[in-house]
């Protein structure tokens, strides 16, 4: 895949090869709104819960969770309702690692193909 | 049933990237459910240490990297304390609960894995 | 379920001698090869530690790093392997840990 750009609202956020932001400052709602389009996701209440909670995992952790990182810190903050993987794929077209990393802005998990 | 693994980490966060490549190898084993566990030995255990500030030297924040571990499913961790003691880190706050073994127990914990990886 | 130890670093600038030898159990086998291979030198200091404990473990050096070193080993029990020995120890022992 060759490296893409977004442009929102005039400005052009570039994206590396793994179709994720190159610099993550670039980050707003409005980008995640365009990534989440591009991969046929409309972005619900749901959806900003997670990305949020991903977000803060890579603030504690210096890290983007895999997957099962990702299940079992949803399920810590928000219970198990919400904390497995049938609710996550549901939400993120059954790669939530990836992309949910992907729309909150940061790098692509290790170990995730 | 998976081969169980166990992980002897010695080097220091900032001597290069050993202790950086032993915990990305936790992390996968993590990720694909592996049971692994780690044991910080000699300047491994420096990677415990609180409040270091690897910004400094522009580098990865190895210590928030590795509380992750716990969220990798990678539960069990020792640190030799002997290593502690020696570089006089008995009593320091470590960033995150790890047992602490003495000889004894060290060797008992190696012949409990079928694989040992030290880096 | 024994572990054969390898260490492979020169016991005067790295710390892997002195831990092995530390968290070793009884039936362990300790192979030195390259620079480690110096804690055999009569009346080293490495070489007094190694033998410290002699009746722990099982000791072996690779023949040609002793050979080139000019190290005299008549003093020491110590086994001496070439490369299909050093493999076949290997497959002997329940696990290898090999020391970086």
């Amino acid at each position: 895949m060759s490296d893409e750009k977004l442009v929102i609202d005039g400005r052009e956020i570039a994206l590396d090869q793994d179709a994720c932001l190159c610099c993550l400052d670039d980050w707003s709602p409005q980008v995640a709104q365009a990534l989440a389009k591009r991969e046929g996701i409309e972005l619900t209440e749901a959806h900003w819960e997670i990305l949020s909670l991903v977000q803060q995992f890579y603030t504690e952790f210096q890290l983007s969770p895999a997957n099962r990182a990702l299940v079992k810190y949803v399920a810590l903050s928000l219970g198990k309702d919400k904390g497995n993987s049938l609710y996550l794929n549901g939400l993120f077209n059954g790669m939530p690692a990836k992309l949910a990393a992907r729309l909150a802005g940061l790098p692509k998990p290790a170990n995730c193909f | 049933m998976a081969k169980s693994v166990l992980l002897i980490s010695r080097q220091a966060p900032w001597a290069g990237i050993a202790a950086a490549e032993a915990l990305d190898i936790a992390l996968a084993a993590g990720a694909f459910d592996l049971p692994l566990s780690i044991l910080f030995m000699d300047d491994g255990v420096l990677q415990l240490l609180d409040q270091q500030q690897p910004l400094a030297l522009q580098q990865k924040d190895l210590s928030a990297n590795l509380q992750a571990l716990p969220m990798f499913g990678i539960e069990q961790l020792y640190v030799a304390q002997h290593c502690l003691t020696e570089r006089g880190l008995a009593e320091s706050t470590l960033v995150m609960t790890a047992e602490r073994l003495d000889d004894q127990q060290i060797q008992q914990l190696i012949r409990e894995y079928d694989y040992v990886v030290t880096l | 379920m024994t572990t054969l130890h390898i260490l492979n670093a020169s016991p005067s600038t790295a710390t892997q001698l002195k831990s092995c030898l530390r968290v070793v159990s009884i039936g362990d086998g300790i192979v030195l090869c390259g620079e480690a291979v110096q804690a055999l030198r009569p009346g080293s200091a490495a070489a007094e530690q190694l033998l410290a404990c002699q009746q722990t473990y099982h000791l072996y050096a690779l023949q040609e790093d002793v050979q080139a070193r000019a190290i005299d080993t008549t003093m020491v029990s110590v086994t001496l392997l070439d490369y299909p020995a050093f493999v076949a120890l290997c497959v002997d022992y329940a696990r290898v840990n090999s020391w970086t």
